[in-house]
């Protein structure tokens, strides 16, 4: 089933298939599988691990507790993956989320509880900074880095000056029935990732606009030639991911009924290390959204198998860190072993 | 076409550029140039680097805005500094730099931009497919839409690119500098292309300064030098000197300094060199004050063999030495202590950090030698620099100016002037003049002369087949990463030395015995 999925999310593999001949499983068929998806087969080490050293690890509920963790994660690093895919990099999706935190906090407390008005509120504050990034980086051809930099900073600041510097507490109780609400035994957050994620692999993978994606960042003169508007794809893929951070931010700020302006403080950085994970290349026009979600999963299953082997949390990061740096360095010796 | 031929007030042009000026930087690049590109024919647009070829292109294809003049297509008004409005007038462009995408699959870059859907609105992978297999048929082009476009020869994706324009209904085509990124045994492909292209009525230009790609491609050649058109005639109106001497300006043999006399002492040996996996062993020698040329086609192993000896790639087998003592090889740092310097080809990618200055570029392969525990003596290093950079006549603004702002032919002045701060024995040239405009070239080559009269050992890879001819004492034609043949100087004078080369580069000629071995591929 994996090979299968994977094969039609990923362009390259799609290409290389009918060449193949017949896809009976073999030692051959095994190696070639591995080259192809390292990571997951990473991801089978990692898990086999924790299942060995924890009890709890492989229970339902633990299962429900990743994907819950994995949530506002994957929204943001769904957004990321289109902007590296066109060459950029988005830093300031972590302050976006403690932005729309804050403004969704602040009004479900002054509207005494009004759900629709709070969701605008916070979506609209996403959506407006990441169009700002987006102009800024396609119509005045400031570089992603800083653009986005400084969009870090600024709505950091802004998150600070809703709640007057304190963290907004004391909300409506229904505030928190928007990340708490279960339908069919899944939270909604968890839906909506599953949803986006699915949503994002057909969007990149069957439609124009994902294509015209891809083009961009592969080597923007040639889509202009083509007759592709970089300008707003460019623009598009950083209101997207503003957007996303927007929604993000409110499931974690109902997720404990409260606005706290450090909501999701360093969250970019586990968004790019998941793009990064999946095979995305940093340059752009290389990367996959089934890839993201394989590198998202890698790293919050890693925050919990840690957490449950009681791994002090300074040592988690260290580990973390040099996983990173391993996964990546297994996928670009698999690429390689891939085209040669 | 379907009123009177002979009257003037009906045009059939396809493409029509009016009086056409453009100045970069208050430097004139084109200075009132008019053309006319007729249905079905092909158009050589020939000059020297730096003659406005690349700038009238872009102009023609909307990409710039000239200062004057008018670019009319179909005589509609084209308005300039829109891609995608030329586009829409029919007029595509297949730049130098290849405008493809790497990542992408063939078919995904032939439909970018216009996309086949289904009635829901999702992309028609499988009618893409389909129709990018009939779009390659016709061009004889065996290959599987959906391979990744970046694995296919740089020829291939060129060939694809057109596919691509043509495609999109494009009725006039320019194709700037075609064949200067493919293998030779790739060009034949692309004139069969052009050829059956003009039969179906598309107007073509497509820019050189290769007498051979003239001949085979062109119907009407027009020069450009200095920003000026100086011929527009029918191809076979013309000479081969007629169109090399528009080109240039100047009788041809102004062009090259006379050579100096070798010394007998041998500087650089090659000994059973080995540059690639199982090829034959390279053995040569330069003698002091010797030029020695390596001709050969592109991917014929002249830069593996430069890069072998200086240590860039590891050779399998073999030894380098300078005058007696062996090199170590794989090891740039020795070769450059025993006094070999090498120039490469790829000026911007590994000559020169462009966005730093000249006196930073030219002081970085021997930054030791200006410095004193660590800091950098700057009176020293300026000195010094500058003192070689007036002997190379570089012409700067000084040298604070960064390299990205300099002329081809400075920025390779820049490139070779940075080793003769220290002493060079072995001085490796791959393609000293490629990116340099006419004037410049003269004095890269009085410079190469004077530096082998000094009693280095020069070794000069070039495509340029004049280069070769006039400015080496001996050439080696190299082929399959080994070489193929050898000429002295006496055969390098015979007129049919050209010829040779060419036929020992392509394989169709062993001429000594010592070849006959080498063939092996």
């Amino acid at each position: 089933m994996t090979t299968n999925r994977s094969t039609t999310l990923e362009p390259a593999a799609a290409g290389a298939a009918p060449g193949e001949p017949g896809r009976r499983f073999s030692w051959q068929w095994l190696q070639g599988f591995a080259v192809r998806h390292a990571m997951v087969v990473v991801m089978l080490f990692v898990v086999a691990f924790f299942l060995y050293k924890s009890a709890r690890f492989g229970t339902v509920e633990n299962m429900t507790t990743i994907l819950i963790a994995a949530a506002p994660f994957a929204l943001i690093a769904l957004g990321q993956t289109l902007v590296i895919l066109t060459g950029g990099i988005d830093l300031s999706v972590g302050s976006i989320i403690a932005a729309s935190a804050m403004a969704g906090a602040y009004v479900a407390k002054a509207s005494a509880g009004n759900l629709l008005l709070t969701v605008v509120v916070a979506v609209a504050v996403g959506l407006a900074a990441g169009a700002v990034n987006g102009f800024v980086v396609s119509r005045m051809n400031v570089p992603p880095f800083i653009a986005t930099l400084g969009m870090l900073t600024l709505a950091s600041g802004a998150a600070y000056v809703i709640g007057g510097g304190a963290p907004i507490n004391g909300l409506p109780a229904n505030f928190g029935s928007i990340a708490n609400t279960e339908i069919l035994g899944l939270k909604i957050p968890v839906i909506l990732m599953i949803l986006c994620i699915i949503a994002f692999a057909i969007i990149m993978k069957r439609t124009s606009y994902g294509m015209r994606v891809y083009a961009v960042g592969g080597n923007r003169l040639a889509a202009e030639i083509a007759g592709v508007k970089s300008k707003r794809i460019l623009f598009s893929v950083y209101t997207i991911s503003g957007v996303l951070a927007g929604i993000s931010g409110l499931m974690l700020a109902s997720r404990v009924i409260s606005g706290a302006p450090n909501l999701g403080q360093g969250y970019e950085l586990d968004a790019i290390a998941a793009v990064v994970i999946g095979g995305a290349s940093l340059m752009g026009g290389r990367g996959t959204v089934w890839g993201t979600a394989i590198g998202l999963l890698l790293i919050q299953t890693l925050n919990n198998g840690l957490d449950l082997l009681i791994v002090p949390s300074y040592w988690q990061d260290v580990i973390k860190g040099v996983l990173i740096v391993l996964a990546v360095a297994i996928d670009v010796w698999a690429a390689h072993r891939r085209t040669s | 076409m379907h009123t009177k031929h002979s009257t003037e007030a009906v045009s059939t042009a396809m493409l029509e550029c009016h009086g056409i000026r453009m100045s970069f930087g208050g430097i004139p690049v084109l200075k009132g140039v008019s053309l006319v590109l007729e249905p079905g024919t092909v158009t050589a647009l020939a000059g020297e680097n730096g003659a406005g070829k690349s700038t009238l292109m872009k102009i023609a294809s909307g990409q710039y805005k000239p200062d004057e003049g008018t670019v009319e297509v179909r005589g509609e008004h084209l308005h300039a500094g829109d891609i995608q409005a030329a586009h829409r007038l029919g007029v595509a462009i297949v730049p130098q730099e290849l405008a493809s995408i790497p990542e992408m699959t063939v078919y995904e870059n032939l439909f970018v931009g216009r996309e086949l859907r289904s009635p829901v609105g999702l992309l028609n992978r499988g009618a893409m497919i389909r129709q990018a297999r009939e779009y390659l048929k016709p061009f004889g082009l065996e290959i599987d839409p959906t391979v990744r476009m970046g694995s296919l020869p740089v020829g291939i994706r060129q060939i694809i690119e057109i596919v691509k324009a043509t495609s999109r209904g494009a009725k006039v085509l320019l194709l700037d500098e075609p064949t200067s990124a493919i293998a030779e045994q790739e060009v034949g492909r692309l004139y069969s292309v052009v050829r059956s292209l003009r039969d179906q009525g598309v107007a073509m230009l497509f820019t050189t300064h290769k007498m051979e790609e003239i001949r085979a491609m062109a119907d009407r050649v027009i020069v450009l030098r200095d920003g000026n058109l100086v011929e527009d005639k029918p191809l076979q109106q013309l000479s081969d000197d007629d169109i090399v001497e528009a080109m240039i300006g100047r009788e041809l043999e102004d062009m090259f300094p006379e050579i100096g006399t070798p010394q007998d002492e041998v500087a650089l040996t090659v000994e059973d060199l080995v540059i690639g996996d199982g090829t034959a062993p390279v053995s040569f020698s330069v003698r002091r004050g010797e030029i020695l040329g390596l001709a050969g086609l592109v991917g014929a192993g002249r830069t593996e063999l430069m890069e072998s000896i200086f240590g860039m790639r590891r050779a399998p087998a073999g030894s380098v030495a300078v005058g007696n003592r062996k090199v170590a090889l794989g090891n740039p740092a020795a070769a450059i202590a025993a006094k070999i310097a090498l120039v490469p080809e790829d000026r911007k990618g590994a000559g020169a950090v462009l966005s730093m200055s000249v006196l930073d570029n030219a002081s970085l392969p021997r930054i030791k030698s200006f410095t004193n525990a660590g800091w950098i003596n700057n009176r020293k290093r300026s000195g010094s620099i500058g003192d070689i950079m007036k002997s190379m006549n570089l012409k700067s603004r000084g040298l604070g100016q960064t390299m990205e702002t300099l002329s081809g032919g400075n920025q390779q002045k820049v490139v070779f002037g940075r080793w003769l701060t220290g002493p060079v024995d072995v001085l490796l040239l791959d393609e000293p003049t490629r990116g340099v405009d006419v004037g410049a070239r003269s004095e890269i080559y009085r410079i190469i002369v004077d530096l082998a009269r000094q009693g280095m050992a020069v070794v000069m890879a070039s495509s340029d087949m004049p280069e070769i001819l006039s400015l080496s004492h001996r050439a080696l034609v190299m082929r399959g990463l080994g070489v193929a043949g050898e000429l002295s100087k006496a055969e390098l004078l015979e007129p049919s030395a050209q010829d040779k080369i060419f036929r020992l580069a392509s394989g169709l000629e062993a001429s000594t015995k010592k070849d006959i071995e080498n063939n092996d591929n």
